[in-house]
């Protein structure tokens, strides 16, 4: 992160230098700005969902989630604590239902409970990857652009992109079974 | 399909009634933590805008499109959505525009404008993604992490390119 950061935002800053010397700051500010905004929308958005966690995990909700993906979570990341299990499961939950804003908060969680290091172990690696590959069933966003849009049919994505995420998915999982071995 | 959601939220609180549970301090003590969350992920936030941002402005990212659109275009992925592949790790806003554009350019259901769609849907802002889940961690050292996600979004371009045409 930090060798490709560094490039690539020295070589743009550059580059605008000789070509929009005034805009340079203007961009670094604008970013900045936008960033605030962002962390705002985040910020309830996480607000919500954390709440609903919360009162689900007092439910014994997530517990009862945690049991029902527990043969495939033990294959996918071997052995993890039980809290960091939980927080696995319900990030797949939402991934699965298409609430990409709630799996968010739940990533973050397992992260937290799993990394100790400054090495990503091979469960962060495999949690990172399954939700970079987005399973995703429902692609929300691009349909209600399409149909927003005046698509004929905005649906008619829906199995081209299924089969593409699915592919992605056991693509991402083979590979970090390849680079990390098997969980242990 | 929309009623999962809101349904879900009902059954939730409907439940946790039921249990007996305080669901008002628990619903309070969840959002509280998200406060932490957002402070630890801002500075990320910030840091990876500026790197996106200045990269769309100089139009570097322009030109390494006009640079690897032929490889892309020999694996079937057209030339006009190159650009999406390229910008969609970096930027979920930035993309969303740029997809935006493809639609209008090109006819939302134009054989481009669906695989525009899919690259979208089957890939995921992977250099966002990775600084909000480390943002609160001590990971300095990502190993294969990035590049298998970077892969797959690629993977997944090549091969809803592909189903575009077919299906």
């Amino acid at each position: 992160m930090n060798i490709v950061w560094t490039v690539v935002t020295a070589l743009s800053l550059l580059t605008l230098t000789f070509t929009h010397p005034q805009s340079v700051l203007t961009v670094c500010l604008d970013s900045c700005s936008q960033a605030v905004t962002a962390t705002l929308g985040l910020a309830g958005i996480y607000c919500l969902w954390m709440g609903i966690f919360e009162v689900a995990d007092k439910c014994r909700l997530v517990e009862g989630l945690s049991r029902c993906f527990e043969k495939l979570n033990k294959w996918l990341y071997g052995n993890v604590s039980k809290v960091a299990l939980q927080y696995i499961s319900l990030n797949l939950a939402s991934n699965l239902l298409g609430v990409g804003n709630a799996a968010t908060p739940s990533a973050i969680g397992a992260i937290a409970e799993m990394e100790h290091g400054e090495k990503l172990s091979r469960s962060g690696a495999m949690l990172f990857v399954i939700n970079a590959s987005s399973v995703q069933l429902i692609p929300t966003t691009v349909m209600g652009l399409r149909a927003s849009l005046g698509s004929a049919d905005p649906a008619d994505i829906l199995l081209p992109n299924l089969i593409a995420t699915a592919v992605t998915s056991v693509v991402g999982v083979a590979l970090v079974f390849c680079a990390y071995g098997v969980a242990k | 399909m929309s009623y999962i959601v809101p349904l879900l939220l009902v059954f939730v609180l409907v439940l946790g009634l039921a249990k007996r549970v305080n669901v008002y301090d628990s619903f309070v003590l969840g959002a509280k933590k998200s406060i932490n969350l957002s402070w630890t992920v801002f500075p990320y936030l910030a840091t990876v805008f500026i790197m996106v941002n200045a990269l769309h402005a100089s139009g570097l990212d322009a030109w390494l499109t006009k640079i690897v659109a032929p490889p892309f275009e020999l694996l079937g992925v057209p030339r006009e959505v190159v650009q999406l592949v390229l910008l969609r790790p970096f930027s979920g806003s930035g993309s969303l525009a740029l997809l935006t554009d493809v639609y209008n350019s090109y006819g939302v259901d134009s054989y481009i404008g669906r695989c525009a769609s899919v690259i979208m849907g089957s890939s995921e802002t992977v250099f966002y993604v990775a600084s909000v889940y480390f943002a609160g961690t001590h990971v300095r050292h990502t190993g294969w992490a990035i590049p298998i996600a970077l892969f797959c979004n690629f993977i997944g371009a090549v091969v809803g390119c592909l189903l575009c045409r077919i299906m």
